[in-house]
């Protein structure tokens, strides 16, 4: 059964998937051609010393491409869903309905966890071979949020596109214009240290967010 | 546990401050054909929703297998087939992919009649839903629920978008596999033609009220229609008890009623009233349907 | 699991609006808030005060006004250049000779805002050859760590020089060191006249000056009172040589240590806290000026080059949480929450509870509006008390929060 509706998402998924973890992929080769250009035009002991006290942030290209990962997922697993109501067909399954979305979500957050485990790994690799751990621990602080943000955003747009009334889409996009943000602060690398587990708690919080409106659904809310 | 696959009890509905109806009652039998009968806002697709847990009525309730469709159990919502208005189904999916995907779902699952329908259809192995005509999505969607093997098939508006073949071929499949199978159909369809081959009982609703529920056969007997010229036109016989529904235009007359021709031509003299070319006139499902529910 | 869901997004938006609907009122109501600007006049003896805004001008603590020419003239060690244009520079101050040499060397600005210390610190650092008989610093090829030993890691290839990293840690074993460090403080740019490499706190919270001369490593501990601890170290760089850096203590007094003989100086000042306040230290032949500027005020304290304090004035002036529309702000919201803050580089939920009781009122009108709302749309108060509970103590941001994600759930 549960293989089923994973076979479901995957056929949903699965060319996003693909194509964006390419994408990462390449940003993440990208980001380090960058860093390879630099340290070859700039001496290396300069690059290090930019990094370490003025700043300079050599990953600033990273920043959005989780948050655009999980909106892709999130559109690609959901927007089909709505099409005609198609919600429908999986909300009559013979399966718990929240269930069925919850398995949904993980899904999509095991997909998204996938992708960015593939680029943290990628990037912690090939920074490891230009940095000491002292440069690359406080880049991976600062990533964090980012990634987070991807999570949030997927699971903020899984409650938008699953919500039946355009007026109430609206208002959870107005939020979520509020929460977003919250992971894209600017400061120094490692910036985000204090802030990161809560930041993780309530992006975990926020994986629920999509039983509110399949329920709104359900309840023929228009 | 009822008898009944469907039972609505005292249902009431509001879309804000418009009432869909107020207390409608009405049940259907294990193993009978339902047809679910009105115009254009009447409530069909309201009743397919509650019963389909995808709307919470107002009050009252309505009960499949005897558990309140608003907390269907997975066990009863594999009794139920759901046929989505407009074949619904997952276009992204191929035929094949699509009966991987059910197949996990429903113990009782028997492809078979799936792929005999599919057999018939001109489709590619890998051929998405999204790029198939109606008549073929219709196909694949019936496939689906009768391969679920179902109690009790819920469909809402099956013929549209079908050319007349498919709606044929559709019904015909249909109906010859609940029979044979005692299954218990709860159908909607705006083409009553297509019904009249299909259902055993018809549920006609109004706005806010139902007109009739009954036996299809019995409802077609005792469901009269008279045509007759007045003398006088304007004499207007609409307020009489007898009378169901009258369409008139100038001095010719269609009588809609559930009595006798006896007793309306008796009717007519006893008041003095004068006509000629007196016809009872034989009418189809959708004829009935329209005397009894008006044109407009 | 469905209420739940609703109750994660009230929460979740309310925290949303506790940060953008106080941004969003500051950017439409902020006034800016003018503060004065504070020096020590050896000539008058007196302090001068320069405003911006409304009541703009040059005054003394006596109230008297000053045209910008006057107030210049009193102020010889900051405007030396244009008095010497203007031929205006005294021969003698005080019975000290003004020659512009001395000046410029005896001159000194420092400056630490909350923001410096509260911030991320890199734990690799460059160590410069103190010695290299060059008249300008290289930047090294390789930067320093002390974890459980001192590393030194070439940046080129990204590998630790071993040879150099066992040098200098059995030097620092030697001298008592005890790894790892906790803080690393030096000045880490070769935009500086010399180097006099880092200080440098180990576990056990002694202090230690570490720097290269010609390649080879140079340690000397420097002896602290029992029990001292430090809040943060700031080395300067003065032309006069005098201190190596200022010294921050955990119990907010401030200490020069000396370039001779590591003598460690106490200012005479209290409440001198880095992680608040604002800290300027300014030095001319005759005066130390410590500056401490919070919000709402400014203190300056005079000493003259021993130490020995000399003259002192405070000004204080209304916060924006006393003026009208921080006022009004404390009635909107019961608290305003912030990913930054102002004394700090770190992102974290920065809290500020209203100090009004306004807010209160505020939010029973709001809760009041929500009973309506209940009423209106027939559905049982019981169902809702929770959310008029998440209205009465979160006010606005609550109020918007339940009516966005709507509380309609069936039996």
């Amino acid at each position: 059964m549960w293989k089923s509706v994973i076979y479901k998402e995957w056929l949903k998924v699965r060319w996003f998937a693909i194509v964006y973890a390419l994408l990462g992929i390449l940003v993440v080769g990208y980001l380090f051609l960058k860093v390879q250009h630099d340290t070859t035009f700039n001496q290396t002991n300069n690059y290090w010393y930019l990094i370490l006290f003025k700043k300079l942030n050599f990953y600033r290209s990273l920043q959005f491409i989780p948050l655009a990962g999980g909106l892709l997922v999130a559109i690609a697993q959901y927007f089909p869903e709505t099409v005609n109501k198609r919600i429908k067909l999986t909300f009559h399954l013979p399966v718990n309905e929240n269930k069925i979305l919850l398995t949904m979500m993980s899904f999509g957050t095991a997909i998204l966890l996938a992708a960015y485990l593939v680029f943290t790994l990628l990037f912690t690799g090939i920074a490891a071979f230009y940095f000491p751990t002292d440069i690359i621990a406080p880049a991976l602080v600062s990533l964090a949020p980012w990634f987070l943000a991807g999570f949030a955003g997927y699971y903020l747009l899984a409650l938008i596109v699953l919500e039946p009334v355009w007026k109430y889409r609206f208002l959870y996009v107005l939020t979520a214009a509020t929460i977003i943000p919250l992971y894209f602060e600017n400061g120094p690398a490692a910036a985000y240290q204090p802030v990161n587990l809560s930041l993780a708690v309530l992006t975990i919080l926020l994986s629920i967010a999509l039983l509110f409106s399949g329920y709104r659904f359900r309840k023929g809310e228009m | 546990m009822s008898s009944y696959a469907i039972e609505c009890k005292n249902l009431t509905h509001y879309y804000g401050k418009k009432m869909v109806y107020e207390d409608l009652n009405f049940h259907v039998e294990e193993g009978s054909i339902l047809g679910l009968l009105g115009k254009n806002g009447a409530g069909k697709t309201t009743t397919i929703n509650i019963l389909n847990g995808f709307l919470q009525p107002r009050s009252g309730e309505c009960l499949i297998y005897g558990e309140n469709t608003q907390h269907l159990t997975p066990q009863n919502k594999a009794r139920i087939g759901f046929l989505i208005e407009g074949h619904i189904q997952y276009a992204f999916m191929n035929i094949h992919q699509i009966e991987k995907f059910y197949s996990g779902f429903y113990e009782s699952w028997n492809p078979e009649p799936y792929w005999e329908l599919m057999s018939k259809l001109k489709v590619t192995p890998k051929q998405k839903i999204s790029t198939m005509s109606c008549g073929q999505r219709s196909q694949v969607a019936l496939g689906l629920i009768l391969a679920q093997d179902p109690d009790l098939l819920i469909l809402d508006d099956f013929s549209m978008g079908l050319d007349p073949g498919y709606r044929r071929l559709f019904i015909d499949y249909l109906r010859e596999y609940a029979k044979a199978k005692k299954k218990t159909i709860f159908t909607t369809s705006h083409i009553i033609q297509d019904m009249e081959r299909l259902i055993d009982d018809v549920l006609i609703m109004d706005y806010n009220r139902v007109l009739a529920q009954q036996n299809v056969n019995d409802f077609m007997r005792s469901f009269k229609q008279f045509y007759l010229e007045l003398e006088d036109p304007s004499i207007s016989l609409k307020d009489e008890d007898f009378v169901v529904n009258i369409e008139k235009v100038h001095n010719k007359l269609e009588i809609y009623t559930y009595e006798s021709e006896e007793f309306v031509k008796s009717f007519l003299e006893k008041n003095g009233i004068k006509y000629q070319a007196f016809q009872n006139v034989e009418m189809g499902l959708e004829d009935a349907f329209i005397g009894l529910t008006g044109k407009y | 699991m469905v209420k739940i869901s609703r109750y994660v997004l009230v929460f979740v938006a309310i925290i949303g609006f506790a940060i953008v609907l106080p941004k969003l009122y500051w950017i439409a109501f902020a006034q800016p808030i003018k503060k004065p600007f504070i020096q020590y006049s050896a000539v008058d003896h007196d302090f001068m005060i320069m405003r911006t805004g409304e009541d703009k001008g040059f005054t003394n603590t006596k109230g008297e006004t000053f045209t910008r020419e006057e107030y210049e003239a009193k102020l010889p060690f900051m405007y030396t250049r244009q008095l010497l244009m203007n031929q205006n520079l005294p021969d003698s101050l005080n019975g000290v000779e003004m020659d512009p040499h001395q000046i410029s060397k005896y001159k000194s600005n420092f400056n630490l805002k909350p923001e410096d210390v509260n911030t991320p610190r890199p734990s690799l650092y460059p160590l410069f050859e103190s010695q290299s008989g060059r008249a300008t610093l290289e930047m090294p090829e390789d930067f320093f760590r002390i974890n459980w030993r001192m590393e030194f890691i070439d940046a080129a290839t990204n590998q630790i020089n071993e040879e150099k990293s066992r040098m200098f840690s059995a030097v620092l074993y030697n001298r008592g060191f005890k790894f790892p460090a906790t803080s690393i403080n030096g000045i880490p740019t070769n935009l500086k006249s010399c180097d006099e490499g880092y200080l440098i706190v180990d576990s056990a919270d002694q202090l230690f000056h570490v720097k290269m001369i010609k390649g080879k490593p140079f340690v000397r501990k420097v002896d602290l009172p029992e029990g001292l601890k430090f809040k943060t170290i700031q080395c300067v760089d003065d032309a006069d040589k005098l201190y190596y850096a200022y010294l921050f203590s955990e119990d907010n007094h401030l200490y020069g240590l000396t370039q001779w003989d590591y003598l460690l100086e106490r200012f005479p000042v209290d409440d001198v806290n880095p992680d608040l306040y604002e800290i300027r230290i300014w030095g001319n032949l005759l005066n130390y000026d410590v500056q401490v500027l919070g919000e709402g005020f400014t203190r300056s304290h005079i000493f003259d080059r021993d130490l020995n304090p000399v003259n002192e004035y405070a000004e204080s002036w209304p916060v924006q949480s006393e003026r009208k529309e921080g006022q009004i702000a404390a009635a909107l919201f019961p608290a305003q929450l912030s990913m930054t803050d102002e004394n700090s580089e770190y992102i974290n939920f920065y809290c500020k509870a209203s100090g009004s009781y306004y807010w209160i009122a505020v939010s029973l009108f709001l809760a009041l509006v929500q009973f309506m709302i209940i009423r209106k749309r027939n559905e049982k108060p019981s169902n809702q008390i929770l959310d008029l509970v998440i209205v009465c103590i979160t006010g606005i941001y609550g109020f918007l929060a339940v009516n966005f994600f709507p509380n309609k759930f069936f039996k």
